[in-house]
C-alpha cells in the first residue's frame, strides 16, 4: 500500500534496499543531490494558485521521504540518514559510513540516487540522469567483497553522480574522484 | 446490497485521490473498514480524503477525532456524511 506514494526512483531505491538488506536491520545512509524536485515544485505551483496543500505530497517532499517510507514498510528501525551535499554526495556518504563503522557497526548500507532537476531549474544544475546504486560497506574482509581505498586526489572534473559509481563498480573506470573533497576512491586487490 | 451512485462516485474519488494501485471500485466493500483493516488506508490518507471532501463537496470536517472516525469508518458512513453535509 505504501508503494503508491513513491515515484519510479523511490521504488527502485526500496527494491534495492529490500534486496541488499532483506532482514531490514542495517543502518541506511541515502544521498541524493536534488531529491524529488518535481513534487516540491508542483506543491509550490499549487500554493501560488491558492490551492490547499496535499498532505501526502507535503509529507513526501522532504529529503528523507524515500527511506522513511522504506522504514515503515520494512520495519527497519535502525538509524537512517538522508544526505544532500551540493555535488559531494559520494564523499559525504563515505565519510558518514566511516563514522558509523568506527562506532562499532560492522556494516551498513549506502545508497545514492538522483534524477534530473525540473525543467524550470535545469539551467542551474549539471545534466543528470535517473539512476540509483546501493552498496553494503563493512569493516570485516569477506571473500566476495572488494577493499575500498580512499586517497587525496587533485581533481577538477565534474561532480559524481550515481551513474559514475555504477560505471566504476562495473569496472568501466578505475577510480572515481570528487572535486569538492579532492578525494578519490578505488578498489585494492580486485578479484580475479 | 446494491451500491448507490454516490457510493460509486466516492469509490472513484478514493481510488483517484489516494492513487490506489490495482484497486477497482468493485474491490471496495461499502461496509468494510476503510482504514487499517479492509482497504488498509492510513492517517495521511485520512487527511488527503478530508481535503478531497472539502474540494469536491464543500464539507469541512471538525477536528474532533471521534466524529471523524465515525464518518470515515466505511464507505457507507462516508456517503451519509456527504449526503447530509454537502454544499455543492
Amino acid at each position: 500500500m505504501l508503494r503508491r506514494r513513491l515515484n519510479l526512483l523511490g521504488r527502485a531505491v526500496c527494491d534495492m534496499l529490500a534486496a541488499i538488506d532483506p532482514d531490514a536491520e542495517s543502518v541506511i545512509l541515502h544521498a541524493s543531490r536534488h531529491g524529488d524536485g518535481e513534487r516540491t515544485l508542483e506543491m509550490l505551483y499549487g500554493l501560488d494558485e491558492g490551492e490547499p496543500l496535499s498532505p501526502a505530497r507535503f509529507g513526501l517532499s522532504v529529503h528523507n521521504a524515500t527511506v522513511g517510507v522504506y522504514s515503515i514498510a520494512s520495519g527497519n528501525r535502525r538509524s537512517q540518514q538522508a544526505i544532500a551535499a551540493s555535488g559531494g554526495e559520494w564523499a559525504a556518504l563515505v565519510a558518514e559510513a566511516r563514522g558509523y563503522l568506527a562506532d562499532h557497526h560492522s556494516s551498513l548500507v549506502v545508497i545514492f540516487s538522483d534524477q534530473p532537476v525540473p525543467e524550470r531549474f535545469a539551467a542551474y544544475a549539471p545534466e543528470s540522469f535517473s539512476a540509483a546504486v546501493a552498496l553494503r560497506l563493512g569493516v570485516e574482509p569477506a571473500t566476495t567483497a572488494r577493499c575500498l581505498t580512499e586517497t587525496p586526489m587533485a581533481f577538477d572534473g565534474p561532480t559524481l553522480q550515481p551513474l559514475d559509481i555504477i560505471d566504476w563498480l562495473m569496472g568501466w573506470r578505475e577510480s572515481v574522484a570528487c572535486p569538492m573533497s579532492q578525494r578519490g576512491w578505488q578498489f585494492a586487490g580486485l578479484p580475479s | 446490497m446494491a451500491t448507490t451512485a454516490l457510493e460509486h462516485e466516492l469509490k472513484e474519488m478514493i481510488i483517484e485521490t489516494l492513487e490506489l494501485e490495482d484497486v477497482t471500485p468493485d474491490d471496495i466493500d461499502p461496509e468494510e473498514p476503510l482504514f487499517v483493516e479492509g482497504l488498509g488506508l492510513d492517517s495521511i490518507d485520512a487527511l488527503e480524503l478530508g481535503l478531497a471532501l472539502q474540494k469536491r463537496y464543500g464539507i469541512t470536517l471538525e477536528s474532533e477525532a471521534e466524529s471523524s472516525r465515525q464518518h470515515f469508518a466505511n464507505l457507507k458512513s462516508l456517503a451519509s456524511l456527504v449526503e447530509s453535509r454537502r454544499q455543492k
